[in-house]
């Protein structure tokens, strides 16, 4: 907590909290490089963090306020000879736009317990408070842009006129046989705000596949230990006005209800089919997968499962690449679950702290709000020897990495900027409620009217997301307009947004957030107009899984670090075993030892049997 | 739970947090604790997350208790979410010696605070350790004013601690763990959490068995 001066010598200078950042620090302290790992925010994991509702609206309201980069300082006093100064960009508020908030529920407290006091989160309480106590004065005004503050009430640019009134009352569908309650809570604002804390709502919304990349990292690098994860137990898809569940494991095919047995059939032969590569396939390779499916005879059922839930792809993707997706698909069903994703408990913001955890515990130095204002190249070598931070110190490095926001625009070479739209709901039942109210879903919704397709996950209290009694929804996808013109129309018709008497029986919104986040994937690592040991992290990329950031991680680390191994497993501190009563360790105590803890002693292995049956554990192949 | 075979035996695992500034002996108390070593020779700790102490509380509980020390890195107070998350106790320890160390129990206790909750929305249980008493100068007595200072702060209580001489460690880790199983009011850990996934790299058995098509 102290104010200390940083040691002013690293082998690598990280600015960024992002995924990509995170791993390269961890990778890069694993194998013993003094890492320096510095965010001008005040939290964790950049685009990719996770927050609770307070620190959302907190962080709402910065964005609004559109906070104006600090002033560069002039710091060619601390520059020698033979050397020149390279300014970054100050603040990445370029990465968020087109932000909108709606809210549907009463801000009104009904039941004034206590003063809305918000001591949970320092930064957010402030906001929280604000938003509470605020009087909806008007009832349409009011609850949009609720989200408080000077900055917001200031802001028009974002308010938009909806259909609807928001209200008060919420609507009371029957609920689905299996629930214990038999009406629907109402939810206030105010609850949401006080019981805030226990939201964790992601910026990005993104699966981890069970044989991706990053899971393959987390067990590789034992990573995985700080986290912990659930099955998304269901694929859904919207279709003919109605969310319909695909099946997609064997269990499910034949579980199936909406299947005929000859489709049940079909399926399961052209699923068998698609393990291996065929000649047929071959043929198909350049022509458009949906042609490939068609030729197949399968039906429009079976056809839309395939090329929309399956593949996940386009009518226009190419036989090849539908073909490894959907193989990829097959090959990460089963492990640990009957879909092949999975999700971390208390949001996906967690897996980038995991990084910065492990990095830490191998001796990187964390600080936030803290920047690098500045890279001091050598002019003859065109390498960056030392940054300058944003005190004004002088911290020399052999490499620096940098989240592609704070690298100038003149700098970086010039990629047609492609954005995401995104939008957060809280609801409060389930698209398609079902037996268990713990199911975590994905559901996709295909291209319409030139529209995108849409990628939607719906997670329940289960995840650690969103608190009982409500769902917290996310949707995403390639952004044609606004986020609030890409996906309001989804949201409509999928859900009902105040006092409907929804003969339906949609589940309503609570509260909501649109915004436009710039697409990471079109920025390259290298190339841009920096010092050849400078390396560019791209933000969040559009895809459903993680495998960009990870594989850019690994290249930025061996550019760094050719020899090395990249992330190998750290030992396991369960390992290092004292027992009550006897004071001679079961193994290792060395700092240096590192492989061979395989060899753990009995008791970490009885442990881990224990643990199996509490757990689905799981388990990598070698 | 685990252990079905085993009569009635109830088995817990406890995170506890061990927070202070830089130097105050964090480490060494969590060595003392641990693996009943003292060391002169401040090392950092790297590669190390936390130090596994397992008591047998009684002939029918066990408990295994996670002490995570702050990696010595993070100690400009930037502690990662997956070190506070899910801990259920916390230590805070401050230097007799140095001043300073004591004023900034405060914000390190606020910061607790602000970052963990008991699933109630309590704050979870912590104890003061006023450490390194051994080099203590004059004789003073602080006991009304220490007191005093718990109850604000909220701290259970406190301790004066030696790593070196061994005073009050086991006092202090007792005191705590008593007052962690008695929020816990028997519910053994996790057990709400039973279909939550870990990933680990050893349990190499049942892979891909329920594979699909």
């Amino acid at each position: 907590m102290a104010a200390e001066d940083l040691p002013s010598e690293f082998d690598v200078v990280i600015l960024g909290t992002g995924l990509a950042e995170s791993v390269v620090a961890a990778a890069c302290s694993r194998v013993g490089q003094r890492v320096l790992h510095v965010d001008r925010r005040s939290y964790y994991a950049a685009n990719w963090a996770s927050f609770t509702f307070n620190a959302l609206l907190t962080w709402i309201q910065e964005i609004q306020a559109e906070s104006l980069s600090e002033e560069v300082q002039d710091r060619s006093s601390l520059v020698e000879e033979g050397e020149e100064l390279i300014y970054l960009s100050g603040s990445d508020s370029a990465s968020i736009s087109n932000l909108q908030v709606f809210c549907y529920v009463s801000e009104e407290a009904e039941e004034e317990e206590e003063p809305a006091n918000t001591t949970e989160e320092e930064e957010a309480g402030a906001a929280g408070e604000g938003a509470a106590k605020e009087p909806s004065e008007t009832e349409s005004a009011g609850s949009k842009e609720e989200e408080a503050g000077e900055a917001a009430e200031g802001d028009e640019q974002a308010a938009q006129e909806q259909g609807e009134e928001p209200k008060a009352d919420q609507p009371q569908p029957s609920a689905p046989p299996s629930q214990s309650e038999p009406t629907r809570k109402k939810i206030s604002y105010t609850q949401l705000v006080k019981e805030g804390r226990r939201f964790n709502i992601d910026l990005v919304s993104k699966l981890m596949y069970s044989r991706g990349s990053l899971v393959d990292l987390l067990i590789k690098s034992n990573v995985s230990r700080y986290a912990e994860f659930k099955n998304v137990t269901r694929i859904l898809t919207y279709r003919h006005g109605s969310v319909e569940q695909v099946p997609c494991s064997r269990a499910d095919v034949f579980a199936s209800r909406q299947l005929s047995v000859v489709e049940k059939r079909k399926l399961m032969r052209f699923l068998t089919s698609c393990v291996e590569e065929t000649e047929e396939h071959q043929a198909y390779n350049g022509r458009p997968y949906l042609e490939f499916l068609r030729e197949q005879q399968l039906g429009d059922n079976l056809q839309h499962f395939l090329l929309h839930s399956i593949a996940m792809v386009t009518e226009d993707t190419l036989t090849k690449v539908g073909l490894a997706s959907t193989r990829h698909f097959l090959r990460c069903l089963g492990r640990y679950g009957n879909t092949p994703f999975l999700f971390p408990v208390y949001g996906l913001g967690e897996i980038p702290q995991c990084f910065c955890r492990m990095s830490a515990v191998f001796g990187g130095i964390y600080c936030l709000r803290h920047s690098v204002s500045c890279l001091i190249v050598d002019k003859d070598s065109n390498r960056c020897k030392a940054v300058i931070d944003s005190r004004g110190q002088r911290i020399s490095c052999s490499h620096f990495v940098v989240e592609d926001g704070f690298v100038g625009a003149d700098r970086k070479v010039a990629t047609p900027t492609r954005l995401l739209s995104r939008a957060v709901l809280i609801t409060d039942a389930s698209v398609l409620p079902g037996d268990s109210e713990q199911q975590v879903s994905l559901v996709t919704v295909p291209p319409t009217d030139g529209r995108p397709a849409v990628n939607m996950v719906e997670l329940s209290p289960s995840t650690m997301t969103c608190i009982p009694g409500t769902y917290l929804v996310h949707l995403t996808c390639q952004s044609v307009g606004s986020a609030y013109e890409d996906l309001s129309p989804v949201v409509t018709r999928m859900f009902c947004m105040a006092e409907c008497q929804d003969e339906e029986n949609r589940p309503a919104v609570l509260w909501c957030l649109y915004f436009n986040m710039a697409d990471g994937s079109g920025v390259e690592p290298e190339g841009h107009d920096l010092p050849s040991n400078v390396y560019v992290c791209s933000g969040p990329d559009g895809a459903l899984g993680h495998e960009h950031a990870i594989k850019q991680a690994e290249s930025i680390f061996l550019k760094i670090l050719p020899e090395e191994e990249f992330c190998p497993p750290a030992p396991n501190p369960e390992d290092i075993i004292y027992d009550g009563e006897n004071t001679s360790p079961t193994s290792i105590g060395e700092e240096e030892e590192e492989e061979g803890l395989t060899a753990a002693g009995g008791e970490g292995e009885e442990k881990q049997q224990e643990q199996q049956e509490e757990e689905t554990s799981l388990q990598p192949e070698e | 739970m685990a252990g079905g075979s085993v009569s009635e035996c109830k088995e817990y695992l406890f995170k506890v947090l061990v927070i202070g500034e830089l130097g105050v002996g964090k480490t060494s108390i969590i060595k003392r604790y641990v693996h009943q070593l003292f060391s002169q020779h401040y090392r950092a700790t790297i590669g190390v997350d936390f130090a596994l102490k397992v008591i047998n509380w009684d002939s029918k509980t066990l408990v295994r208790l996670q002490l995570w020390d702050i990696a010595g890195q993070e100690r400009f107070g930037n502690m990662t979410r997956v070190y506070y998350k899910e801990a259920v106790g916390a230590f805070v320890v401050f230097d007799v010696t140095r001043g300073s160390t004591f004023d900034a129990v405060s914000k390190w206790k606020h910061d607790l605070d602000s970052k963990v909750k008991l699933a109630n929305g309590n704050p979870i249980p912590s104890v003061l350790l006023a450490n390194k008493c051994d080099q203590k100068k004059e004789n003073s007595n602080n006991t009304a004013l220490m007191d005093n200072f718990c109850k604000e702060t909220g701290f259970l209580g406190w301790f004066e601690t030696s790593a070196k001489d061994n005073i009050n460690v086991d006092e202090a880790a007792r005191f705590l763990v008593e007052n962690i199983l008695a929020n816990d009011k028997g519910l053994p850990y996790e057990e709400s959490n039973g279909d939550r996934i870990k990933l680990d790299q050893e349990t190499v058995a049942a892979e891909s068995k329920s594979g699909c098509c």
